[in-house]
């Protein structure tokens, strides 16, 4: 199975995107949570604030389907 | 009541339809932390004419605070920040009431000090205390005006539990926060503009258009993207609300 994983800010680098400067094909088993996806692809989930898809929150055991694109956000925390 | 002079210095925006100067007049907002973001929301809020400002931050200004915190200038270096705000605001706009608190928000003082306020403002520059005031405005159900900032990047959203999630749904405590955080004034300029306008929106029975929802700014690409945050069932402080 395919999904697109995309990074915002600094997570950018440590996600290595292959597709756009933004986004990385992964192929990953189906029925894996996004954070054993994260886990399987070396990107530290502790990195990520949060996920969402289609304009929607999903929590890191949200379980992709085929073709998800996948947005990732890293933690900001300055004021 | 609104004085003459008031209703000369509102009169350009007593024309936008639905605008209800007394309103924001009666108000009371927090703002917590004057740095980048405080010092916009602070000084768009005052300039609008809410009632009362109050203004929480125990730090003194230092020098590499001026590419961004634009409540202050070299004459400030050294002067605590609740102070240089107060001077600067009521400059703007003598008719807000600044209250001062010249301390950091922790879990002794936090339930006092926002005691008087209808809204509370996130100018904060770390996550234990953004955790906190959200926990005083789940407890309270009034409303937490979300805003942080890195780099080129900007996040700002409007909880108002019950009828929406609250940041702990949003983000989880565990997460790994960068030590230093890089920035340039834009970015907290932007998102400080936008927490200010969300609370004129809601003060004046406007819809707020980030209620329940994330605005993630990207300045680098310029980008906006607005994604819905729903309440989390298991979230830790709100889903008992």
């Amino acid at each position: 199975m395919v999904i697109y994983l995309k990074a915002g800010g600094e997570l950018r680098v440590k996600l290595q995107p292959d597709v756009d400067e933004y986004t990385r094909r992964v192929e990953t088993e189906a029925g894996k949570s996004l954070r054993e996806i994260l886990d399987d692809i070396g990107l530290n989930p502790a990195f990520v604030a949060f996920a969402f898809k289609d304009g929607r929150l999903k929590r890191l055991d949200y379980i992709p389907s085929e073709g998800d694109i996948i947005t990732l956000q890293p933690p900001v925390s300055g004021g | 009541m609104l004085s003459e002079e008031e209703k000369e210095r509102y009169g350009r925006q007593a024309l936008i339809s639905g605008w209800d100067q007394e309103k924001l007049k009666r108000t009371s907002v927090f703002i917590a932390g004057l740095g980048g973001l405080g010092s916009a929301s602070a000084l768009y809020l005052a300039a609008a004419g809410i009632g009362r400002l109050h203004l929480c931050d125990g730090d003194r200004v230092e020098r590499s605070d001026l590419n961004r915190q634009v409540l202050y200038s070299e004459s400030s270096l050294g002067s605590f920040k609740v102070e240089e705000a107060g001077r600067r605001i009521v400059s703007l706009n003598p008719a807000v009431s600044v209250i001062g608190h010249n301390v950091f928000l922790d879990s002794r003082n936090a339930e006092d000090i926002t005691a008087e306020c209808q809204v509370l403002v996130d100018g904060l520059d770390n996550m234990e205390a953004r955790f906190l005031l959200n926990r005083v405005a789940v407890r309270r159900q009034i409303p937490f005006v979300y805003g942080a900032v890195h780099g080129w990047q900007g996040y700002a959203a409007f909880f108002h539990p019950p009828r929406t999630g609250c940041l702990s749904c949003l983000i989880r405590p565990e997460i790994l926060r960068p030590a230093a955080v890089p920035i340039w004034g834009g970015t907290p300029g932007m998102i400080g503009v936008i927490q200010a306008a969300e609370v004129v929106k809601w003060v004046l029975d406007l819809p707020p258009s980030l209620l329940g929802r994330l605005l993630i700014y990207d300045g680098s690409g310029l980008s906006f993207e607005i994604i819905s945050v729903e309440k989390d069932p298991n979230c830790p402080v709100c889903s008992q609300t």
